[in-house]
């Protein structure tokens, strides 16, 4: 039997952070298609009814909950004590170590890359990917949300972004692009599911698991 | 406590109606100032009014209703009507660039006349190419006379958006040939200030939509200056009016937004003072023109209505005197008065999600779906071939113990 050790991969708040982000998205992906292209609720008296008001305060709601959560998982990448370094993001700067992912990845070769780094360099470039697009979709959701809600921090967010909104084409611009990248989420979300389910079985350290309990079963080196 | 908030609203009351007291002043001080320096309007406004059998009363409920949309309070229902009937003074040299005169068509001809169409009658037009009588060089004359006569003291309007390309060669006009380029810049030098009505001259419109072979653009684009814009396709006369009652009565121009809009009429969103929009909230949509929601009077988000993007005054003072507007007339709101409308608003009859993008009939859940089913390929390639080599090679990515 080789000595096989429980390591501590994820810390809880990463957990949290990534289980949190999860339920978002999924409830405003749903949402945000609905508002796109909704659907008539016909029968009943329209006093009675607010399935359009409903659904557009829920996606308002946790599209607030993902900017907190992308604001905490950004203090945690500068300030946390434990293991959550922004610098595991630039784990791709490692040629070396990216080609030989590319080859394991494409099935040409059986090295594996280096567990230096929190991230392997393919998934660390997919993160960074997915920041830019959430940071996007915060962006033009805060400056939609700004033209709703005429009060408070979303008025003064909207007035402070009226630049970018206008440099978007105005707020029917500003709408498209949220919806372009509402796609760039789905096929996120798709290659990032399939690899860590694929990465679960072929190195048999528990991926999947990690990210509930926090652990990987990593061979000592 | 309540005292304190007493006291703070008394403070609060004293202090608004000395700021109103204050704003009453100049603005006697500045209608007496323009009664003194302009010449008396051509043709007064109360002789116009009583010819077209509109009574005082009449006009008093239009200043009343005109100070309510200039977001005055009432104390200065007189002065707006004071204003109105000075209308007239305000010496106006009005042009016409890349352009179809319909905000001319819309504003100054009607076949039952209303107060906004008599009030501009009164417009003291010092050079207007559709209205005047004088053709070629007396043309390009009557345009020097004003530009000599009133220096720095026209308002200078203009209709129509600015070629730009090959020089501004795409424009020649008059008897001496000059580009629309040259006559704004010289005339836009002199002028106390320059309105652009309609969407032409303010974002371009349609001459700018895409591919917009002349490099169209809005005059401030164009010329690099301070505009005060009224958007619209045509834009709605009061939004014009109340803009120069609002340079009568305090000298000045009206507050902007960052697109160089009077905030007054297009600070709020058609969608926020739509009458459908309990509809929109409760979830009842139009899905075909004419079907029993359209009768119900149901919203018209699904028809394309992008009063959610748009910023005017529409939904508050509707046109033709209040009669009616577009939404409740039964179509969406096309975005007339925002930039690149054309474009960004398209297509004009269905939600934004179901633009097509270029040139082909594809949508973007169109071409995200083909990325899905793309990657979802892929990824059933990768896992079968990941599954037959780890079945044929036994140590394929296996860990070495199991080798
Ligand atoms: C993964 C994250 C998100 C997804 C997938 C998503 C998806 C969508 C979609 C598909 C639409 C409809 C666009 C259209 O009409 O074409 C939409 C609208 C909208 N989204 Fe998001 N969204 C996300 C995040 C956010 C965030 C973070 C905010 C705000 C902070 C936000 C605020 C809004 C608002 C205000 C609207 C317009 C709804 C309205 O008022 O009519 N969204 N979203
Ligand atoms: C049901 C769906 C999901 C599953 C099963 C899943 C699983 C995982 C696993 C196992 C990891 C650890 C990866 C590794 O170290 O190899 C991970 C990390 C991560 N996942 Fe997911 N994930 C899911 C959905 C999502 C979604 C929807 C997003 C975002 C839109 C997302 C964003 C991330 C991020 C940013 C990390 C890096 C963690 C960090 O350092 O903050 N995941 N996920
Ligand atoms: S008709 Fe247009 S402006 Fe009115 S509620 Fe519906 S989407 Fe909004
Ligand atoms: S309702 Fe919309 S399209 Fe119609 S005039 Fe007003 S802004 Fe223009």
């Amino acid at each position: 039997m080789p000595d096989i050790k429980m390591k501590k991969e994820w810390w809880l708040s990463i957990r949290l952070i990534h289980w949190s982000v999860v339920i978002s998205v999924f409830t405003l992906l749903i949402s945000g298609f609905y508002i796109a292209t909704p659907i008539t609720f016909g029968s009943g008296a329209t006093p009675d009814k607010f399935y359009m008001g409903n659904i557009r305060s829920i996606h308002t709601f946790f599209g607030a909950f993902l900017t907190f959560l992308m604001l905490w998982r950004a203090y945690l990448g500068l300030f946390a004590k434990f293991h959550a370094r922004w610098t595991d993001l630039l784990a791709w700067t490692d040629l070396d170590n990216l080609i030989t992912q590319i080859r394991f990845y494409l099935l040409l070769s059986e090295k594996k890359p280096s567990h230096r780094y929190q991230y392997g360099p393919l998934q660390a470039l997919a993160y960074n990917g997915l920041i830019f697009l959430q940071i996007m979709i915060i962006l033009t959701g805060l400056i939609m949300v700004g033209a709703n809600i005429h009060a408070g921090l979303s008025l003064w967010l909207g007035n402070f972004l009226k630049p970018v909104e206008i440099a978007m084409g105005g707020l029917a611009g500003v709408r498209m692009i949220h919806h372009i990248i509402a796609w760039g989420f789905i096929l996120f979300i798709m290659v990032h599911v399939y690899m860590a389910v694929w990465i679960d079985i072929v190195y048999k350290e528990g991926t999947i698991s990690s990210m509930i309990s926090g652990r990987v079963f990593r061979k000592a080196e | 406590m309540n005292r304190d908030f007493k006291k703070r609203d008394r403070e609060l009351e004293e202090r608004i109606s000395r700021d109103y007291q204050r704003m009453v002043k100049e603005c006697d001080l500045h209608l007496d100032l323009m009664e003194r320096e302009l010449p008396p309007p051509i043709e007064p406004l109360v002789e116009q009014l009583e010819s077209s059998g509109i009574s005082r009363r009449s006009f008093m409920k239009w200043s009343a209703a005109t100070t309510a949309a200039l977001m005055l309070p009432p104390i200065f229902k007189s002065r707006v009507a004071r204003a109105a009937e000075q209308f007239g003074r305000v010496p106006v040299v009005w042009l016409h660039f890349a352009e179809c005169t319909g905000c001319s068509e819309a504003l100054l001809r009607t076949s039952y006349p209303n107060i906004d169409d008599l009030i501009l009658e009164t417009l003291s037009l010092e050079y207007h190419e559709t209205l005047m009588a004088a053709a070629g060089y007396q043309a390009e004359e009557n345009l020097e006379k004003a530009l000599h006569d009133f220096p720095g003291k026209f308002i200078c309007v203009i209709e129509g958006a600015l070629p730009t390309g090959l020089n501004g060669k795409y424009l020649t006009l008059g008897a001496k040939g000059r580009t629309g380029m040259e006559i704004a810049r010289e005339v836009t030098s002199k002028a106390a200030a320059v309105i652009c009505i309609g969407s032409c001259s303010s974002f371009g419109n349609v001459q700018a939509a895409k591919p917009n072979p002349t490099d169209a653009k809005g005059i401030s684009d164009a010329l690099g200056i301070q505009t005060v814009n009224i958007p619209g396709c045509p834009p709605n006369p009061i939004n014009f009016i109340g803009t120069i009652l609002h340079y009568l009565m305090f000298g000045a121009l009206p507050p902007l937004d960052s697109l160089g809009r009077p905030i007054w009429a297009y600070g709020k969103r058609i969608h926020d003072y739509c009458e459908r929009r309990p509809h929109y909230d409760a979830g009842e949509f139009v899905e075909e023109w004419g079907d029993s929601g359209a009768q119900k009077g149901w919203c018209l988000y699904k028809m394309g209505c992008k009063g959610p993007y748009t910023y005017a005054n529409c939904a508050k003072v509707r046109f033709n005197d209040g009669v009616s507007w577009p939404i409740m007339g039964g179509h969406g709101c096309m975005g007339c008065v925002e930039p690149n409308f054309w474009d960004t608003m398209a297509p004009l009859e269905k939600p934004i999600a179901e633009k097509t993008f270029g040139g082909g009939e594809k949508t973007v859940d169109d071409i995200g779906k083909i990325l899905a089913g793309v990657t979802a390929a892929g990824i059933a390639t990768h896992g079968t071939v990941s599954y037959i080599k780890r079945h044929n090679q036994k140590d394929f990515a296996k860990p070495e113990d199991e080798v």
